[in-house]
């Protein structure tokens, strides 16, 4: 678990429009940069909410990097659903 | 100059961002109230703003997060989120009345960082939007960690609001000060959407009586139970209160709109 490193992550995504590019020009390229089990790898590159969330992102990283990538707030509230 | 013109606001994204979700009359009314909050502001002929905000992530992570930092650019970028429906703007600083703050502080037992280099994200920039819409009036930042805990306590937030409204007050320019923040939202959380409407009552009745004990008494616990992750911010107008001891506050509106999952307030400051 690094959780601080996939934070870490999004958080560059979110904030850094360099950044951000360099993540849409090859996300798989991208993450490598950061320390990550493969199951972090793999949420966070298949943008999986409910796992993020349950990793114990913070729900003002994790909400922005979700509406970069277009999920609505139907979506983003389905994938949630059911969590404390 | 003293302070001539002082107002706490909500910042929900959605105000901007999805505008339409809401239904038509409540968002009309409120973005309503916040446009005649900006010609309030505007008729007051601020040389400055000072923005008592809150930030998401937009220039601190957890390798350093300050619980104060007080901007001392000569502008600022903002904002951060490509998604906001807001335009990218260069908002102008006041880089000197900012150092010459920072100066005070440390001389008067409060030490925030600075930062000479920040990018807005929707906390100040929607804000801005309506009330510092062509960006003319320069800016000072003055951020409170309301995101991440450990978080300064609403009671050293009052002291802070306090002594700035002090130096403030002495300051040779006409200053306008924007609390922004709150109300009680769960944002981006498995409980996004709820609304706390009771407690968003009791907290403006508690600010518009001018209860400023009971203000600076909110424990975090309770904030964090009854206002959700996002009613922490209510710690800037708790700041704010605290720096404006003769001032009255007025409720200009309040709409629980579930769309923007915030309950939204527009709180305008008058000398009593």
């Amino acid at each position: 678990m690094s959780l601080y490193q996939l934070q870490k992550l999004i958080y560059q995504v979110n904030r850094d429009p360099s950044q951000r590019e360099r993540y849409r020009q090859d996300p798989a390229e991208f993450v490598k940069g950061y320390e990550l089990t493969e199951e972090e790898k793999n949420a966070a590159l298949n943008v999986d909410v409910r796992k993020l969330y349950t990793f114990g992102v913070h729900s003002l990283l994790l909400r922005p990097f979700t509406l970069l990538h277009k999920v609505s707030n139907e979506d983003y509230a389905k994938a949630l659903a059911g969590l404390e | 100059m003293p302070i001539v013109f002082a107002c706490a606001a909500s910042h929900a994204p959605g105000m901007t961002a999805w505008t339409e979700a809401a239904p038509k009359e409540q968002s009309e009314k409120f973005l309503g109230c916040y446009r005649k909050l900006g010609e309030m502001l505007a008729a007051s002929r601020p040389d400055v703003l000072v923005a008592i905000t809150v930030e998401h992530w937009a220039n601190f992570f957890l390798n350093h997060m300050p619980a104060f930092c007080i901007g001392r650019a000569d502008h600022y970028e903002g904002p951060v989120e490509e998604w906001l429906r807001i335009p990218k703007a260069r908002v102008p600083g006041d880089s000197k009345l900012s150092a010459e703050l920072l100066a005070a502080c440390l001389d008067g037992g409060f030490d925030p960082t600075f930062s000479d280099e920040l990018l807005f994200d929707h906390a100040t920039m929607l804000p801005l939007h309506f009330l510092n819409p062509n960006m003319a009036v320069p800016v000072i930042p003055v951020i409170i960690n309301t995101l991440t805990t450990p978080m300064p306590t609403p009671k050293r937030c009052f002291a802070f609001g306090q002594f700035l409204g002090k130096n403030l007050a002495g300051c040779e320019k006409r200053v306008a000060v924007v609390a922004t923040g709150g109300l009680s939202h769960w944002p981006g959380e498995a409980k996004h959407g709820k609304i706390n409407i009771p407690f968003d009552k009791k907290f403006l009745d508690t600010l518009i009586s001018g209860d400023r004990a009971k203000l600076s008494a909110y424990s975090h616990e309770e904030i964090n139970l009854e206002a959700g992750s996002g009613g922490h911010e209510i710690r800037t107008w708790i700041a704010l209160a605290g720096a404006l001891p003769e001032w009255r506050a007025e409720l200009l509106a309040y709409e629980p709109v579930v769309p923007w999952a915030t309950g939204c307030g527009l709180v305008v400051f008058s000398r009593s």
